[in-house]
This record gives structure tokens, C-alpha cells and sequence, in this order.
């Protein structure tokens, strides 16, 4: 009896999955979703467990998801039977009432029989909504718990997960697949098992009513439903498949024609483009025709073939009742069976559809928990005590991929509040240093100690809470500058973060902010400069009061001006800890106490400034090539303060 | 708007936007071949009229095959009022053991036949009818999105912009195709009761007698859960956002062991996005099987009273399930009238975001009479040029975009000789990014003038314009193309070799080469992903290519290391060499190109020279250097010649 809305597969009814960004509320709605959110409870959330070493490492299932709940999933059958009950009682009730009533003028039964039929209905109803309800409240704290099921395992993932190409995918565990496993929830399951039982007990009655009807039925119009439904959600899938992706094509086209506006106007290509996006459009529009002919041939068919079986019904039920084996009222329990017969098949294609879609997602989720991190937790790892500093790397191997090597049998020690900088080449293996300090990785052979400790041997949260990063690209997260700043010290006071923000010089810009601390920045700060991104990353660091402190080529994508203010914070910054530079420019390399040049993930020179010019090697070669390129005398280069 | 007060005898209503139908003049690449016809109805542009007067053009557009649809509809909608007081006389028959049976089989057969034939055809056309007219919408829209002016686009963030234009036009769209289709359900509704009415008319009161309580609930039901999808759809995006930044952040994350306060956010807003969906369910709960079973209650009271007007002999059985089996086809139309109701105030209010858009006019227009430039000498001039953003919301407007609201450039001066290289130095916020944008009237200057070889630019046409002034900005835009077409995106008719000879000018062809696809590999977001040097010089490529008469360049090499640096200052040199070519410079380097330097200042030329004479005269320029080179540098006459020494 389909749904509210349109009929499947219209133009009315094809919700716009574009992918895009949610837009926000329209205004027209706003005031009545601001009326809701008022009766809003506060909401009290458990306290959440997290382990780094130990979750549920059972296979992932869907019989184990759902047994979670088994109770609250037999209730809802026992609803479920009843409710279907009542719905099928309907046309029996009319055949016996026209049998029992109205043939034989028997008002007295007439007036039982549709008495009891208006129970079933209300009876129907009441369980009905106890169903919705109940399936509806069951299935969303069944979501809520996997969600944070998943993003917990995400914590627990190591970096080589979050690549650019895995990070999507990963992603889409939280989405597509959530989506796929809400879908079967809500409407899949229940409505599966509805619609089969309901199928069932029609197909029963059916037989007993009559088994020549329904012999009749079974064979000759079942198997051309069944053909026609299956054609159907092939097609339509192909075709739906094709109109997702033209549509993103139209938005993209869109979008990259309004974010390279500037391009556009100024090579005059407006013309162009029009007629470029008219193809485009016309490439989605062709692709809906397709669905609108697909659609316009299967719903008058699969309603021609319900017409085709009340003609058979109506030619046959006559020479049927003629004899005396059927009653009239039989007959018209029949027409109204048949009305419930087709329905049921038709939506039971389409939900095997989720079914489908569902048991994917559960064997996605199923590999995702399945999956170790690369970096583990020892179970029943110590934290690693109050850090002095002292690095340690001790023959260490490593590479991304097992078969590119990126960093050879590299031992190197730094001392306790030591300034150590890295320089080399693009891919000689400088970051990866700061990499395997902060734990990110672990070496392939060899060692890497703070403090005399192998990093493998203590809490990951104990390193990586004592050590700072400030990384290339400065990720801030969308919120306030509060909000980011107090990121690694949630309960740092307001002094504390102003001390953090004239440590690196943002006083000015923080005061100049409308809401101060409290302002929001856009996503990913986009309304700030790159150097400002930067300068709050490591504010953000230098609040943590990190006993190691990492920057890892920090400076590299900022013009000269922020570079210099960087530079001054960083004295501020650096003093009294343990400090590793991965440098790309040479002025920041300077200032450090010790210099490691690292060649083809080898350390190749390793001493002060001075030093490694004096030696005439590659850290010479580097630094003759950037002053001729900078223009910088070397008599000015060599005032320049080494730490 | 686009005009300034010096010149009275424009009106704004004789200027004219870019019509982006009209044929491209000579300045203007071809269009490719249109596989499809252009939209032929517009908007109507009186604001004033509503919204469904205001699409009507757009709709009428169509009407041939709408009026075909509808003309097809009719028979189908004939037949499916027929087929079921057929089967109720069929049913007759049987009872009174007549012969006539087949008759009604037959006429079964028939009706079912043509009801299948003409519910395709009318669909089918009505689904092609909405999706054309998504398609005039949405070119309509692009359509004005090209004629629009950068003050525009400042005001605006395009990803909201896309997303909200897309749903908006979905929903017009939707009613649009919406309304003929509720329009003929509601004529099978009137049939069937007149139809139901010669049969008896009390018995027919009471069969429809629940159907419009299926439409109040419905009505109650959408009101309830529209704003709660809104929730819903929110906390979706909320959740979608914290992963989102876990995944990308998640250096951040993991450095600052932020695992479980990250995890505590997500528990948080999954179980707020879980009370907003319980809230949608409830609402679906509470209305959903009442409409579902308020036909089954029309029906059981169908049976109880036409069974008791059967045993008096009023009615027939087969009357009974005529009825019953139209209590089940009405209860669709009367389903949808809720949903129709609350999708025309969403249309509605859908249309005029649409209309807002569409009612914004260009602010930078061709005046009348305005000529092309052809073959400039490349002189430019700025006389006396004052100029403010609009001081709305201002977002990305890079270098000034913390300058909305004061002057910009306030009486700023300057006259570059034709063929001339001048770099133009100041501190963030100078305005020195801006006076590109004047240049290309991206911007029409609040005062004064900006010439190009004597010519005020509002007098020229803007196709002329930027045809012969080329810009590379400091951060390049690729498309998502092969790097060919992104090379020639201003001349598409160019020959690969052309291409390549431009990308080999810009130093670009031998990491295009080293690509699988060489020129042919697609860049931007769906493509390869280049670094920021082998983008600038694509975008230099570009440039060339097109062979502007005046260049301006946005340097930033900041991004790249020193020997792609030396890479792109040889390309530019290559550029500038001979033309007219503006440099915004943040480097030492770059001002070494320049013939001339002007050194930038709270919107104004402070000092317009050589290198070596600001040097010498002009102390503020060694300030404001040593904020452009580092910071311990002195600068000196060395610097200049740096540029000579090879990498």
C-alpha cells in the first residue's frame, strides 16, 4: 500500500545525494526547530572506557549486534505477529460477513463480524505504534553504541591508516555503512518480516479459501511478478547508479566554476562554460530519463498483472461458484487478499536491497574491529614517569613499506634540553625521525628510548602527552581558539592560554577578534593566515609544557615575514626543553646546538653550525647554495646567532 | 551602481551584464558543440509577482509535452475509476448466476490494458516534464552565476551557496512536477465519488468518511517531522564533522593524546543525534499506522452498513467491493495532499532564495557604447584611484581581506610606461593585491580612474579587457581537467605543441612528462594533486599561453624550495619580457626583475623608482624590506643581482 509520500522512483520522491555539505537549517524552519530543541533534555552520556590494548575482539556480527539487545528484539516479534494479525484479518472478515451476514440477512452476525473487524483495526493500530516505537528506540541505542564503537577503534588506529585514499574510506565506516545499518533498523528487519509473514499467512489463506485460485495464481502470475520486480531493481539500480554520479558531475562542474571564478572571468570563458554546464546538465537529465521510463514501465505493469489475476479471479471465482465449491463471500475475501499479495513480494525485492546493503556494512565493521594497530599498546603498559628529555635512537631501521628502507641503522642521542636540527633533501628521512620520537611509528630494528625507556614498553598516551608536535601543515580544529588551544590542557586557566599566546606574539591578533579567546574559527581556520594557523599550533604546543618539543618543518610553507616572528617565539618557546627541528630552511637550522644532516636515511654529518661549514661537506654544499640563492653575504650569515 | 557620479548620463538600466547567450565576440573562446538546447523560458523578472507567476515562462517552456501527459492521464485515469465497478458488477453477475460473466472479464481485460498503456505514457512524460525543468533551473542559475561580479562572490561562501541552491531547486522542481500529478489524483478522487454518489450517497459519506483524517494526520505528521529531519540532518553532519576532523587532524589527536576527549565529543553527539532521531521515530509512531489504518476503518464500516443496506436489497454485494476497493484507491490522493501542502511552503520559500539570487544584478556591467581595446601598447595608469570593499562580510579576500570598511587605496597613484616590469612592495594590507583586481575590473573603482593606454577601463568592454591583461595569482586555481586543457583554459583551441612550447616556457614541462599521462593526467580535487611550485607554474603556462598584453602576477613563491624558485623567477622573467607586466613581490628576489619598484603604503604610492634609488632615498623602503627578506639581512645593491647566479 506504499508509503506517504510519491510513488518509489518518481522524480518527487528522489532525495538529493550529492555529497554536498550541510547547508544548515532553512530559515523558514528555524523557529520551529528552535521550539524543539527546547524540550530538549540535558543529556547525560556514560563515562566512556577507552583501552589502547583491549576491546571486544569477538567477530563482528549482525546475530551478536542485535543479541546485545534480545529481549527488547522479542518483544518487538511478539508486536510485530500480532500487528500482522490484525492487518490480514481484514478481508477474511469481509468474505464472512457477506457470507454469514448479508447472504443469509443475518443482521445479528453482520453487526459481530464488522464489530470484530473494527477491532482488529483499532487493535492493529495501537500494536502497530507500540511496534514503531519500540523498534525505533531499540535500533537507535543499538547506532548510538556502534558509533562510538567505531570512532573509539579509529583512536586506536595507527597513522599509516589515515593516508589520504584510507582516510575516506575509513571515513565512510561512519557513514555510508552506518547509514546502511540505520536503514535495516529502522525500516529493513522489521519490515522484511512483516511483509513475509504477511505474505505467508495470505499464501495460507489463499489455499485454504480455495486451492485452484491460488494454484492458478501461483503459477500463472507469481513468476512474471517476480521476473518483472527483479528486472526492475537491476535497472533502476544501474540507472540511479548513473544518476548519482552525473549529478556529482553537475555539482562539481559548479562548484569548481564558482570557487575558480577569478579563472573564468579573466580567460572570458562565461560563454564557454555556460554551454559546458548545459552538457553536463543535459548528461543528468538524460541519465533521469532513464529512470523515469524505468519507473513508468514497472509500476502500470506490476499493477496490469494485479488487474490480469482479478480478471482470471472474477472468469474462473463465476464458473467456481456456478458449481457450488466457491462461496461469494470467499470470492470477495479473495479480490481483497489479492490486493495484499503483490505488495509484499514487490517491497520484499526491494528490501533485500538493504539486506544486502546491511550484511556489507556489518562485514566491513566486522574486518575494521578485526583490524590490530600497527603501533600497539603492551597490555598492561606502565606510563612513562615525568620526562627529563633525553633521546635516544639506537640503530634504528625503518621504512613505511616494508621494502623501501627510508631510515638505515641511524644512532643518535640527544641530550636532555638539547636543540637538535634536522636538514636534508626532500625524502632524505628527516621527518620520519620526528615520526618514530612521538611514537607515530615503530622502527623496523633497533631502538628508540626516551629517557632510557623503550618507547614499546610504555603507555602511549604517557609519551605523547610529554612531547609537543607542531607539524607542517597546522590542523585546527573547527571550534574556538580556545577551544584548540587547551586541546592537549583542557583545564588550563585563562592566564595560562594568554601566557601560551604572547609566548608566540598573537596577542594583537587574539584581542583584535570580536569574541577574543572565545572566537570561532572558520573550518580549518581558513580565516587565518597560514602563519597565524602556525603560530596557534604552537601556542597550542608550547601549552602543553611538552618536556620534548618537535617541529617538523613548522616553518616551511610560510612567507618570511610569519617565518621571522616564528623564529622569535621559538627562543621563547625552545628554552629549557628537548628540541628536534626538522628544518627546511637553513636560517631555522641555525639557531640549533647540534646540526644532523641525514643523506638517503643515513645521518651523514652531524655538529655545530660552524662546524659542518668548516668541514666542507654536505652541509657545506647546502649552505653555499642558500646564500647565493637568498642573497645573503656570507659576513652577514656568519653573525647570524647560534644557540 | 557601476558607474560613478563623473558620468550622469548612464543609467544603470541601459548597461548591460555579460549575455551569456549572445555569440562570443573575438576575445572569447568558442564554445564547444551544445548537445542540448538552452532553457527558452526565464524568470520573470518582476519581483513583485508570486513565485509560481514568476516560474511560469520557465514551465511553459514544456507545455507541448506537459499538455501531452496531461491528455494521456485522463484516459488512464478513466480506466483506473472504471476497473473497480466493473469488478463489482462483475461479482453482481456471479450472484445472480448470469451468463454474462465473460462480458466483464473482458471488459476487465480491456480497461486493465488501457490503463497500463496510458499510466506509462503520462508518467513517463510528466518524470521527462520535471527533470527538463530541473534542467532550466539549475542553467538558469549557473547561467547567472557566470554573469555575476567578484563583489559578489565575496559576500558568499560557494559551498554553502551550491549545496543550499541544490535543494532549494530540487524542491521547486519537485512541486513544479508535483502538482499536475495531485492535480489528476484529486479528479480520480472527484470521479469516483460522483461515481459513488449514483450508487447510493449515504453509503458513499460513509466509505469516504475517514479518508480525510488520512490528510489532517498527514498534514500533523509532516509538520512534526520536517523540522525534526532538520535536527536530524544536523546532528548527522555534526557527528560527520568530528570524524572528519579525527581523520585528518589525526597527527593532532594522537600528539597531544587526545583519544578519549575525542571520544567523549563523539559519545556526546551520537547521543544527541540518537534523541533527535527517537523524536522522528516517535512522531513517525504516533501518526503513521493511524493513517495506515483509518481506510481499514472505512472499510469495516463500508462492509457494516452496505452489508445492512444489502440485506434490505438498497445496494449489491458487488457494490460493497467497489466500494472497499475505492476506499483503498482514494486513500493515496488524500495521503499526498498532506505531503503536497507542506512541499509547496518548502517550494516557496525555496523559490525565493532562488529569486534572490537571480534578482542579484551584475555590479560591474558593460557600459553602453563601450568599445573594445584592440592591440594595446600595454600603458597603464592609475589616477587618483580610491576604493573600498563593500564592507559586508568579506571572506577570502586575501592579502586586504582584514581591509573592509575604510579605503583600500586612497588616491593611489601610479603610471606604468608600456612594456615596463614594475614590482610593487608594501606590507599585508598595502592594498597591493587589490590594484590586480582593479586592473582586470574585477572592481570598479569608488574614485578616480584606472586606464589602460589611455583608456578608462569602464569605457572598454570587459571581454577586451581581460583578453589582453593576464593574471597569475598567488594561489592558483587548477580545474579539474587534464593539465592541457588547464593550460590552454583561455584558448582552447591551442595545439598541443602550442601547450607544450608554454609549459616548457614556464619551466613546467619536465614534471608534466615525468607524470604517468604526461599532459593528459587530470589535476585538481578529482585528479593528481601537485605541489604548490608545479601549480604556479601551470598557472604561468596558462598565462603565457594566452599572451596578455598586460600581466600581473601574484608571487608567493613561498611554498616551494629554493631551486623551484629559481625555476619560476626564470619563467616569469620569460614572461615579462615583452609586455607590460605588474609583479606583486614578497620576495627580494622578484623585486630583482623589476624595472621599476612601487613601494606600497596604507592604499598609497609612497615612492615609485629603481631598486637602487629607494635604496639610496628612502629609508622607509629598507623597513619595509627587511619584513619582506629575512630578518637579519641587510639589504643591499647584492640582492639585485642574485637572481644571475644559477641554482
Amino acid at each position: 500500500m506504499g508509503g506517504f509520500g510519491p510513488p518509489a522512483g518518481s522524480p518527487f520522491a528522489n532525495p538529493g545525494a550529492t555529497g554536498l555539505p550541510f547547508a544548515g537549517v532553512p530559515q523558514e524552519l528555524q523557529e520551529r526547530v528552535d521550539a524543539l530543541l527546547e524540550t530538549e533534555p540535558v543529556h547525560e552520556v556514560p563515562p566512556v572506557e577507552f583501552s589502547q590494548a583491549e576491546w571486544d575482539r569477538r567477530p563482528f556480527t549482525l546475530w551478536r549486534f542485535v543479541g546485545e539487545k534480545r529481549a527488547a528484539v522479542a518483544v518487538a516479534f511478539v508486536l510485530v505477529v500480532l500487528e500482522t494479525c490484525m492487518v490480514t484479518a481484514g478481508p477474511f472478515l469481509t468474505g464472512e460477513a457477506i457470507d454469514r451476514g448479508v447472504i443469509p440477512g443475518d443482521r445479528g452476525a453482520l453487526v459481530t463480524i464488522a464489530g470484530i473487524y473494527v477491532g482488529t483495526v483499532v487493535l492493529g493500530t495501537v500494536l502497530s505504534t507500540a511496534r514503531v516505537a519500540w523498534t525505533g528506540r531499540v535500533g537507535e541505542s543499538l547506532m548510538e553504541a556502534l558509533r562510538i564503537r567505531i570512532f573509539s577503534h579509529f583512536q586506536r588506529l595507527s597513522l599509516n591508516f589515515f593516508t589520504a585514499e584510507k582516510g575516506g574510506v575509513l571515513m565512510t565506516r561512519m557513514t555510508s555503512d552506518i547509514d546502511s545499518l540505520t536503514a535495516l533498523f529502522q525500516e529493513g528487519l522489521v519490515n522484511m518480516f512483516v511483509q513475509f509473514l504477511t505474505l505467508a499467512i495470505v499464501t495460507v489463506v489463499l489455499f485454504v479459501v480455495s486451492p485452484t485460485l491460488a494454484l492458478v495464481l501461483f503459477v500463472g502470475v507469481l513468476p512474471v511478478m517476480l521476473a518483472l520486480t527483479l528486472w526492475f531493481r537491476k535497472a533502476s539500480d544501474v540507472a540511479f547508479l548513473a544518476v548519482r554520479d552525473r549529478i556529482a558531475d553537475v555539482m562539481s562542474d559548479l562548484q569548481e566554476n564558482l570557487a575558480g571564478i577569478r579563472i573564468v572571468t579573466a580567460t572570458n570563458r562565461a560563454k564557454r562554460n555556460v554551454v559546458g554546464h548545459d552538457n553536463v546538465l543535459g548528461e543528468h537529465r538524460d541519465a533521469n530519463d532513464k529512470t523515469a521510463v524505468i519507473g513508468a514501465v514497472y509500476g502500470p505493469s506490476t499493477e496490469l498483472l494485479g488487474y490480469l489475476a482479478q480478471a482470471l479471479l472474477l472468469g474462473l471465482g463465476g464458473w467456481l461458484v456456478s458449481r457450488g465449491s466457491l462461496s461469494v463471500g470467499e470470492l470477495a475475501a479473495f479480490f481483497l487478499y489479492l490486493t495484499m499479495f503483490f505488495s509484499p513480494i514487490q517491497q520484499l525485492v526491494q528490501l533485500y536491497n538493504t539486506y544486502q546493503q546491511g550484511r556489507s556494512a556489518v562485514r566491513k565493521l566486522s574486518e575494521l574491529f578485526a583490524t590490530e594497530p600497527q603501533v600497539p599498546e603492551a597490555v598492561g603498559a606502565a606510563d612513562l614517569p615525568q620526562m627529563e628529555g633525553a633521546i635516544e635512537l639506537d640503530h634504528v631501521t625503518f621504512g613505511y613499506e616494508p621494502a623501501v628502507t627510508v631510515l638505515h641503522d641511524l644512532t643518535l642521542s640527544i641530550a636532555a634540553g638539547e636543540t637538535v636540527a634536522f636538514v636534508g633533501e626532500t625524502g632524505a628521512g628527516k621527518s620520519t625521525v620526528a615520526k618514530l620520537v612521538n611514537r607515530y611509528y615503530d622502527p623496523v630494528e633497533g631502538t628508540v628510548r626516551i629517557d632510557g625507556h623503550d618507547l614499546r614498553d610504555v603507555t602511549l598516551a604517557s609519551v605523547r602527552s610529554q612531547i609537543g608536535v607542531v607539524p607542517q601543515e597546522p590542523f585546527l580544529f573547527a571550534g574556538s581558539i580556545r577551544d584548540n588551544l587547551a586541546f592537549a590542557a583542557v583545564a588550563a586557566s585563562d592566564d595560562e592560554l594568554w601566557a601560551a599566546v604572547d609566548a608566540v606574539g598573537l596577542r594583537d591578533l587574539v584581542e583584535r577578534q570580536p569574541a577574543g579567546l572565545d572566537q570561532i574559527i572558520h573550518e580549518r581556520g581558513s580565516s587565518l593566515s597560514s602563519g597565524e594557523r602556525q603560530l596557534l599550533a604552537l601556542a597550542r604546543a608550547f601549552l602543553s609544557q611538552p618536556r620534548v618539543l618537535v617541529l617538523d618543518e613548522a616553518t616551511s610553507n610560510l612567507d618570511l615575514a610569519s617565518e621571522t616572528r616564528i623564529e622569535s617565539a621559538l627562543d621563547v618557546v625552545l628554552d629549557g626543553r628537548t628540541a628536534i627541528i626538522i628544518a627546511h630552511r637553513l636560517a631555522t637550522a641555525m639557531r640549533a646546538d647540534r646540526i644532523a644532516v641525514i643523506h638517503d636515511g643515513a645521518l651523514a654529518e652531524l655538529g655545530r653550525h660552524d662546524q659542518l661549514v668548516a668541514l666542507g661537506g654536505r652541509y657545506r654544499a647546502l649552505y653555499d647554495t642558500w646564500t647565493s640563492q637568498a642573497g645573503v653575504g656570507s659576513e652577514v650569515a656568519a653573525s647570524v646567532p647560534t644557540r | 551602481m557601476s558607474l560613478t557620479d563623473e558620468r550622469p548620463d548612464a543609467s544603470d538600466d541601459d548597461a548591460s551584464a555579460i549575455d551569456v547567450d549572445a555569440p562570443p565576440t573575438e576575445f572569447e573562446p568558442a564554445p564547444p558543440t551544445a548537445h542540448y538546447d538552452p532553457p527558452t523560458g526565464r524568470v520573470h523578472p518582476d519581483s513583485d509577482l508570486g513565485w509560481i507567476r514568476r516560474m511560469q515562462p520557465v514551465v511553459m517552456g514544456h507545455k507541448r509535452s506537459f499538455a501531452i501527459a496531461m491528455a494521456m492521464a485522463s484516459v488512464a485515469l478513466f480506466s483506473n475509476v472504471a476497473i473497480p465497478a466493473v469488478v463489482g458488477s462483475g461479482i453482481d453477475e456471479i450472484r445472480a448466476d448470469g451468463d454474462r460473466v465473460s462480458a466483464w472479464v473482458v471488459a476487465l481485460l480491456v480497461l486493465a490494458l488501457l490503463r497500463a498503456v496510458f499510466t506509462f505514457g503520462y508518467r513517463s512524460r510528466l518524470y521527462k516534464f520535471a527533470y527538463a525543468i530541473e534542467f532550466d533551473l539549475r542553467s538558469l542559475m549557473f547561467r547567472h552565476f557566470a554573469t555575476m561580479s567578484h563583489g559578489f562572490y565575496d559576500k558568499v561562501q560557494t559551498g554553502q551557496l551550491v549545496s543550499r541552491a541544490n535543494s532549494d531547486i530540487r524542491a521547486v522542481q519537485m512541486l513544479l512536477a508535483f502538482a499536475p500529478f495531485m492535480s489528476m489524483m484529486m479528479m480520480t478522487f472527484v470521479l469516483a465519488f460522483v461515481f459513488m454518489l449514483t450508487k447510493h450517497v449515504l453509503l458513499t459519506f460513509v466509505a469516504v468518511s475517514t479518508l480525510p483524517l488520512v490528510f489532517v494526520f498527514g498534514v500533523k505528521l509532516r509538520n512534526q517531522m520536517f523540522p525534526l529531519s532538520w535536527i536530524v540532518q544536523g546532528r548527522l553532519a555534526e557527528v560527520a564533522t568530528t570524524v572528519e576532523e579525527n581523520v585528518t587532524g589525526v597527527r593532532v589527536v594522537k600528539a597531544f593524546a587526545g583519544e578519549e576527549r575525542q571520544i567523549e565529543q563523539l559519545a556526546e553527539q551520537a547521543r544527541r543525534l540518537r534523541w533527535s532521531a527517537v523524536k522522528v521515530n516517535d512522531a513517525r509512531a504516533k501518526y503513521a499506522p493511524i493513517m495506515e489504518n483509518l481506510p481499514r476503518l472505512g472499510m469495516a464500516l463500508t462492509l457494516l452498513y452496505g452489508g445492512y443496506l444489502a440485506i434490505d436489497g438498497q445496494v449489491t454485494v458487488g457494490t460493497i467491493i467497489t466500494f472497499s476497493s475505492y476506499v483503498l484507491l482514494l486513500q493515496a490522493p488524500f495521503r499526498m495532499l498532506g505531503f503536497f501542502m507542506i512541499m509547496s511552503q518548502r517550494a516557496a520559500a525555496s523559490a525565493g532564495r532562488i529569486f534572490e539570487i537571480l534578482d542579484t544584478d551584475a555590479e560591474i556591467t558593460d557600459r553602453p557604447g563601450a568599445v573594445d581595446l584592440v592591440e594595446p601598447e600595454g600603458r597603464v595608469d592609475f589616477d587618483l584611484v580610491r576604493f573600498r570593499y563593500d564592507d559586508e562580510d568579506l571572506d577570502g579576500g586575501g592579502d586586504d581581506g582584514d581591509a573592509v570598511g575604510r579605503d583600500v587605496l586612497d588616491r593611489f597613484d601610479l603610471h606604468i610606461h608600456a612594456g615596463e616590469t614594475v614590482a610593487m612592495v608594501g606590507g599585508t594590507g598595502s592594498g597591493k593585491s587589490t590594484v590586480a583586481r582593479l586592473l582586470l575590473r574585477f572592481y570598479d573603482v569608488n574614485d578616480g580612474a584606472v586606464r589602460i593606454d589611455g583608456h578608462d577601463v569602464r569605457d572598454l568592454t570587459m571581454t577586451s579587457i581581460r583578453h589582453h591583461v593576464g593574471m597569475v595569482t598567488d594561489e592558483p586555481f587548477l580545474f579539474s581537467a587534464s593539465i592541457a586543457d588547464n593550460i590552454g583554459y583561455a584558448r582552447p583551441s591551442a595545439t598541443r605543441d602550442e601547450i607544450i612550447a608554454a609549459a616548457s616556457a614556464a619551466n613546467a614541462h619536465g614534471f608534466i612528462t615525468d607524470l604517468d599521462d604526461g599532459y593528459d593526467a587530470v589535476v585538481g580535487e578529482r585528479g593528481y594533486t601537485l605541489s604548490g611550485g608545479q601549480r604556479q607554474r601551470i598557472a604561468i603556462a596558462r598565462t603565457l599561453l594566452a599572451d596578455p598584453a598586460v600581466l600581473i602576477l601574484d608571487d608567493a613563491t613561498s611554498a616551494v624550495d629554493v631551486r623551484v624558485e629559481a625555476e619560476i623567477h626564470e619563467a616569469i622573467e620569460r614572461l615579462a619580457e615583452s609586455r607590460t607586466t605588474v609583479v606583486i613581490a614578497h620576495r627580494l628576489s622578484t623585486i630583482a626583475l623589476a624595472d621599476r619598484v612601487a613601494l606600497i603604503e596604507g592604499g598609497r604610492v609612497l615612492a615609485f623608482a629603481t631598486h637602487e634609488r629607494l635604496l639610496a632615498d628612502e629609508p622607509h623602503y629598507r623597513e619595509v624590506l627587511a619584513t619582506v627578506v629575512d630578518d637579519d639581512e641587510t639589504p643591499d645593491e647584492e640582492a639585485a643581482d642574485a637572481e644571475e647566479v644559477d641554482a
